[in-house]
């Protein structure tokens, strides 16, 4: 048939057709309409039930005043006025900066030394590995109890083994710096690994050419390292960072088991602050604009960090 | 059979019709059996201390033949309270009965989440009761300041005593030969003869991690050299001249003639460290004490004695019995306040105090043979001298505000009345804002 003789094809059955598609395009269009907010509801529903209600409910509690667990009017913003003339608030914010900062920092640099070192291929360097990341997948409540026990001044490892050395008692729980050392220490044992596996992961994925290049030219170990290794490693380690960062701001269960925020408050997380206020004074509304608070504190580093690794990646 | 075999014949018609005929031949056998057998069941929280073992071994096998299904539920005693206050407000339901620390009560009570016993038929007013441990069960409280919003309110008993406890002072008989000593020089001057002889390491041991555990420690302290925490209208004066006296003696001389990791020292060390036989005395509630004459615990056996506590000005213990509520929003309350009923009958609480728990009823006391020494000695501390602490919701906040200070102290060694001031600033500025002095 020519392109003629099918132009020429009789009216009635061109109407037909054309009403048979278009039938066909609206059934077609409807699926296409709902058929993706069908398929995303379950999510969508999830995500709304245990992500956004839960936040909204929190901020609408951040703006009341609670007594004896009961909502007894709305302060507006006070509770996050509060905040700033809380003494409490303030102290664990600053042992939480502090905790953070130097826990991150050690433990970065740490992993990145291990994961530089397991990054080589010899004899046995595959148990190495799994037994580098063996801290990270212990229950931190457990990790924490054996801290304690290591820790304890009268029957604790250390103890026994300044005594078997012919010294005295060590005490680190009962002093306020020995104390944030130690929980430090906790925490780069635990978490080191996690920093460990992202950067070794990182360098193995490095392009080998520009290092063999360096090789040729006689550039030594020291100087592929600060003009390579590193530079191409720059967003690899910002992501490792970023990640850990939020992580250690959560940090809860060890400090819970190990020092319970002592001695006085030298160990007091904001993680833990905020439990006690929430669940053991009952400050419902003031725990939640602290959660907030914190939370946006969270946020806004996260989003620094990020801008920080856009800016390195575009250079 | 293997298992194989057993996998093999698997889930067809056939067996799910046997299975139903069996399951419905068993259920009619059952309800053929007596009613007490059917199981009046009751969920019990508490949290884990020695004091409560009896009731554990003893009680229940003995409630569980009187027809109650008991399940016992304990948790770590640091989280305990938000637990139960939380199960409480969310009517999650997954208690019948909680067995609270006393100075929870008013938390409880000011939220208005457990049942009224007495309207339940609990006789409060039973001459029988320890009177110091009953009047913690009543909120508001029958005597002493009230909470703003509670100052006219009706007294009702939520909480029933449950098991007894009190602070008794322990210590070393081979060190004190002469029987308890009485004031606090004497504890001290033959501690360190004790020490010089070497039966023990250290004269006395206490609690000093921050928060609950220091107070605990301070708290008879304070009452014994005749300071207190509030007036009565929440005025703060412990940080009165006494009230310094007292911090000061726990965070210097005490600290002095206690082992020197003290400051990280819970009940459980203190327990450790008397069992072991390192040091000569300590003021504990029964947790501890209960277990001096087990050898698979104690170093010890025999060497411990128990008395009343030491004196500066009198000699006052503090409270901290065990003390049941029934959550309003308890699945089976009726089964729990029928087991309460039963619980604090003369015959049950004469069987408790034979397990070597410290009773709720006097009579229970004087029942011989009492399962365990230091049950006539508590008797003797509640009459010589008992208090309860503050009563009031916000105990948690004011406990933690001095608990933190007095710790600090602690560690450094000295400032225990500057410390005060300090606690006493902060919790004044807190009960302000709190509406306690409008």
């Amino acid at each position: 048939m020519t392109e003629a003789t099918r132009g020429a094809a009789p009216i009635s059955d061109k109407r037909s057709a054309t009403r048979s598609a278009g039938r066909e395009r609206r059934q077609g269009a409807g699926l296409d309409l709902f058929l993706p907010y069908l398929l995303l509801a379950p999510a969508v529903l999830t995500v709304f039930g245990v992500l956004v209600y839960p936040l909204w409910n929190g901020i609408q509690a951040s703006t009341k005043l609670y007594r004896y667990g009961k909502a007894v009017s709305d302060i507006g913003l006070d509770n996050y006025r509060r905040l700033w003339s809380d003494p409490e608030f303030l102290n664990s914010l600053w042992v939480t900066l502090r905790f953070v900062t130097i826990s991150v920092a050690i433990e970065t640099v740490l992993g990145f030394a291990l994961a530089l070192f397991c990054a080589k291929e010899f004899s046995g360097i595959r148990l190495l590995r799994a037994v580098l990341i063996v801290p990270m997948v212990v229950t931190p409540v457990v990790v924490a109890i054996v801290f304690r026990l290591i820790y304890a001044n009268d029957t604790g490892m250390l103890t026994a083994l300044s005594e078997a050395l012919g010294g005295g008692q060590v005490d680190i729980l009962s002093d306020p710096v020995k104390a944030f050392v130690g929980l430090i220490a906790l925490d780069v044992w635990e978490w080191t690994p996690l920093i460990f596996l992202i950067l070794l992961a990182g360098l193995q994925s490095l392009p080998q050419e520009p290092f063999e290049a360096a090789q040729v030219d006689g550039a030594g170990a020291w100087r592929t390292f600060i003009d390579l290794t590193v530079p191409m490693m720059r967003p690899v380690l910002a992501v490792a960072i970023v990640l850990r960062t939020i992580d250690a701001f959560g940090t809860f269960d060890q400090v819970f088991v190990l020092t319970r925020g002592g001695p006085g408050t030298s160990t007091k997380l904001i993680s833990l602050y905020g439990y006690e206020v929430a669940f053991k004074f009952q400050q419902t509304g003031y725990a939640a604009a602290l959660f907030v608070t914190v939370g946006l504190l969270i946020l806004a580093l996260a989003l620094a960090a990020v801008r920080l690794l856009r800016r390195v990646e575009a250079t | 059979m293997s298992s194989t075999d057993s996998r093999r014949d698997g889930v067809n018609r056939r067996n799910l019709l046997k299975g139903g005929a069996g399951a419905a031949l068993l259920a009619g056998l059952g309800s053929a059996t007596p009613a007490k057998a059917a199981g009046k069941k009751v969920v019990i929280g508490g949290f884990v201390d020695g004091a409560l073992v009896p009731f554990k071994d003893k009680i229940i096998p003995l409630a569980q033949q009187q027809g109650f299904d008991i399940q016992f539920l304990q948790d770590q005693y640091g989280v305990t309270l938000e637990k139960f206050f939380n199960d409480a407000q969310s009517g999650a339901g997954q208690y019948d009965l909680y067995l609270l620390d006393d100075p929870w009560v008013p938390q409880f009570g000011a939220a208005e989440v457990l049942e009224d016993l007495g309207a339940a038929g609990i006789d409060g007013a039973d001459k029988d009761w320890v009177r110091p441990m009953v009047d913690m069960g009543y909120w508001p409280p029958q005597t002493g300041p009230r909470v703003r919003g509670f100052e006219t309110a009706t007294p009702k008993l939520i909480c029933v005593p449950f098991i007894g406890d009190i602070q008794t002072f322990t210590y070393r008989n081979d060190v004190y030969k002469n029987g308890a000593p009485k004031t606090w020089d004497e504890v001290l001057e033959l501690g360190k003869a004790g020490v010089s002889s070497g039966a023990i390491k250290y004269p006395v041991v206490f609690d000093g991690v921050s928060g609950n555990p220091i107070v605990t420690s301070w708290h008879p302290l304070l009452l014994s050299f005749g300071g207190d925490f509030f007036d009565d209208k929440w005025n703060v004066i412990f940080n009165s001249d006494v009230g310094k006296a007292s911090a000061d003696f726990l965070v210097t001389t005490l600290k002095q003639n206690a082992p020197p990791g003290v400051v990280e020292y819970d009940s459980n060390e203190v327990g450790a460290s008397m069992l072991r036989g390192d040091s000569g005395a300590t003021i504990q509630y029964t947790g501890n004490a209960l277990v001096s004459d087990d050898p698979s615990q104690s170093k010890e056996v025999g060497k411990l004695d128990f008395s009343v506590v030491p004196k500066k000005e009198k000699a006052i213990a503090q409270i901290g019995i065990f003390i049941a509520g029934v959550p309003k929003t308890g699945p089976n309350k009726a089964n729990a306040i029928e087991f309460l009923k039963w619980f604090v009958t003369p015959e049950i609480q004469a069987k408790l105090s034979a397990a070597g728990a410290i009773p709720v009823k006097r009579t229970a006391f004087t029942v011989p043979p009492a399962g365990n020494r230091l049950i006539p000695v508590t008797l003797a501390q509640f009459d010589a001298g008992a208090m309860p602490r503050p009563r009031t919701p916000d105990w948690a906040k004011i406990e933690e505000l001095v608990g933190i200070q007095l710790n600090k102290a602690l560690q450094a060694g000295s400032g225990g009345g500057a410390a005060l001031d300090v606690a006493a600033g902060q919790i004044k500025d807190y009960l302000t804002q709190a509406g306690y002095y409008k």
